[in-house]
């Protein structure tokens, strides 16, 4: 046979296109709910590790079914945002179709270009309180990084924080996500919208009587730096919704209206 | 026959090994060997890929086009990766977000083309599978080797468990941090190509 | 100020060599001499600074999820980035293949020159790399992915210059017989890394 004629090598090519498309396109159909169950159910054991409902290892365990169990079980009310801090509409909860905002990189392109965003806002209820729960996203030293931070009742102590990364280095950067100790650093700290930054971490440590700053990760200086940044870009467009303690957009009526409930210490820094 | 397959299995482990005999394939997956974990199943990727391109493409020797050979390769590969990275997207979600474009560069690793060209294009389907995975494991064996070494000594750990005691940090330890940074898996495969052209005298060069 | 901070760091810090051991088996191999291996360096810049704008676009409009959303609003929750790896393969290949003709169509000077490397560039990890974390990170337009392209292939461009005027040298080195050739390549390269890495964390 002649495998050098131009028919030969156009029907052949042909044949080949078609064939690997049809192999590519099957295998994805057939992957693709997996694959999207696998992409919810880690953001939302992020969530529920950030808001002290499971450990890390205890959400990898569950596997995919339970995480959506526990999520949906504890979770009171989760809604969009907009940059006015207004709600804009609410994000579904049933177990069987939750709904998640997990495109944090577009929004965070347009929290930076002053456009119009959809930030979520999860709100959870532990131990009979709110627990609120947002994203944040950034850029580390080596690729993206984003993390879950939850807020106690007043919107601005911390209960706890959930981190990732793309690409830091292990044993350094990696650290904001393998370091429990690093996560528990946020606890109890709270963020002041009335300051700029609103919240950092402080590379060679943070003063121990500041409130809305934490210690830097030894030896990963950028990896800090960024996530700081990303930290303090989200607070901020979060800020209309978060510094008014959820109170600001008429229809979220269950938070209290006043703050006094708050910890008196992280009233204000000294 | 048989005395020949054996040589197909064996050479590339050792004597033949992909990556400090033939240098190839030393591209992207460096990247992957601070820790044990990502690298065994770079290994096993690769070497999956590179067994099953040799195959198909062997079975299709015949009829390629010469014009459009290095394409089709090409494709036939591309598509075992994507297959690849979808069933670990659906299955090992954890991992492949570790290992993230370093699955895709499987494409260019010069190993299967490489493999390819040189084996299964002038060898029948089943040696040339052998081939493909001989080769395959012979990468895997010194992704692991170094992968043990920088993520020992590195994070103190192995596949994530810890090795060397808390006591030892107690008392002063401290991890190597260069050993996790890309330069440190470079001189270690040098030290590895030292030791093993030390052994074998005759692949030293002049 | 943001293109110049890109491109500066493309170049030395996220250095396609020394951080992220992208196209090393043509790296290694075609170091042996000055000469050839600018000659491979410009290639690869060309290549690069060709294909990675091409391949942005069609990761924009084409492959992303919900990226199809131009042609009307049926398309709208079309997701093709599992065609990714293949898209960008068959692009990159197409380009240097057309750009071979070009070449040595119109700058008969340039192709006897580069020519010989073009057909190797196609398989080299640097490009295909070099898509690959375009799709990673978060480049807002083509002139970024353009940047982000010419400032990865100098950094390459430069490694490999240095790496052959150094091994120019250790021709006359007394290197113990076991580590001659590739072994001493090896270390040298990953004493270059630490070196480079010193420009880690830069930022303007």
């Amino acid at each position: 046979m002649n495998t050098n004629g131009n028919a030969y090598t156009v029907i052949y090519s042909t044949i080949i296109v078609v064939l690997v498309a049809a192999i590519l396109a099957y295998a994805s159909m057939a992957l693709k709910p997996k694959q999207d169950a696998n992409a919810k159910a880690e953001t939302i054991s992020q969530m529920l590790t950030a808001a002290q409902f499971y450990s890390k290892e205890e959400c990898s365990s569950m596997g995919n079914d339970k995480v959506l169990e526990a999520y949906s079980k504890n979770i009171k009310s989760a809604f969009a945002i907009n940059a006015q801090g207004q709600k804009i509409r609410d994000l579904s909860t049933d177990v069987n179709k939750i709904e998640l905002i997990d495109n944090l990189k577009a929004q965070d392109n347009n929290i930076r270009g002053k456009k119009d965003v959809e930030l979520p806002v999860y709100i959870f209820t532990k131990d009979g309180k709110d627990v609120t729960v947002v994203p944040c996203y950034g850029a580390g030293l080596w690729g993206p990084i984003w993390g879950y931070l939850a807020f106690s009742q007043d919107d601005k102590t911390f209960v706890g924080a959930y981190f990732d990364h793309a690409s830091e280095t292990p044993g350094l950067g990696a650290k904001i996500k393998d370091d429990p100790s690093f996560r528990a650093e946020f606890v109890g700290k709270a963020a002041d919208y009335n300051a700029s930054p609103i919240f950092s971490i402080v590379k060679g440590g943070a003063p121990k009587d500041q409130q809305n700053a934490i210690d830097a990760i030894t030896g990963a200086t950028m990896t800090s730096k960024g996530l700081s940044a990303a930290i303090d870009t989200w607070l901020a467009a979060y800020k209309p919704y978060l510094s008014n303690n959820g109170s600001a957009p008429a229809m979220t009526s269950a938070q209290p209206a006043d703050t006094t409930a708050a910890p008196a210490d992280t009233a204000d820094i000294k | 026959m048989n005395a020949n397959l054996k040589e197909t299995i064996l050479n590339p482990i050792f004597k033949g090994n992909p990556i400090t005999v033939l240098v190839l394939g030393i591209c992207s997956s460096l990247a992957v060997t601070v820790e044990m974990k990502g690298a065994l199943v770079m290994a096993l990727s690769v070497t999956i890929v590179t067994g099953l391109s040799s195959f198909v493409l062997s079975l299709l020797r015949n009829t390629i086009p010469n014009r459009v050979r290095i394409i089709v390769q090409l494709v036939v590969v591309a598509l075992m990766v994507i297959l690849v990275d979808q069933v670990l997207k659906a299955y090992a979600y954890g991992i492949d977000k570790q290992l993230s474009v370093y699955i895709g560069l499987i494409i260019t690793n010069c190993i299967v083309m490489g493999r390819i060209e040189a084996f299964a294009l002038g060898n029948k389907p089943i040696p040339s599978l052998l081939d493909g995975l001989a080769n395959g494991v012979g990468y895997g064996l010194i992704l692991i080797v170094v992968s043990f070494f920088r993520e020992l000594f590195g994070s103190g750990t192995l596949f994530g468990l810890r090795i060397i005691p808390e006591s030892f940090y107690a008392a002063g330890y401290m991890n190597n941090g260069l050993v996790i940074l890309p330069p440190m898996a470079l001189i270690l495969i040098g030290c590895i190509i030292w030791i093993q052209r030390g052994i074998q005298k005759d692949l030293q060069e002049k | 100020m943001e293109y110049l901070n890109l491109f500066i760091k493309s170049i030395f810090v996220d250095n396609m060599i020394f951080a992220y051991f992208l196209g090393m088996c043509s790296y290694l191999a075609v170091s042996k001499n000055v000469k050839t291996a600018s000659g491979l360096g410009l290639a690869v810049i060309f290549v690069l600074f060709v294909t990675l704008p091409i391949n942005y676009l069609l990761n924009k409009y084409v492959l992303l999820p919900g990226a199809l959303s131009w042609l009307g609003d049926s398309f709208k929750d079309v997701d093709l980035s599992f065609l990714s790896f293949i898209i960008f393969i068959a692009v990159i290949a197409a380009i240097t293949q057309l750009v071979e003709m070009v070449v040595e169509k119109f700058a008969p000077a340039l192709y006897a020159s580069l020519g010989i490397y073009l057909p190797l560039i196609a398989v080299n990890c640097a490009i295909l790399g070099g898509s690959l974390f375009m799709q990673n990170k978060d480049f807002v337009n083509v002139g970024e992915s353009a940047v982000y392209a010419l400032g990865s292939g100098i950094g390459w461009f430069l490694a490999i210059v240095t790496l052959a005027a150094i091994r120019e040298k250790m021709q006359y080195s007394n290197v113990p017989p076991a580590l001659k050739g590739i072994g001493i390549t090896f270390i040298t390269v990953g004493l270059m890394a630490m070196a480079f890495m010193t420009f880690m964390g830069i930022s303007l």
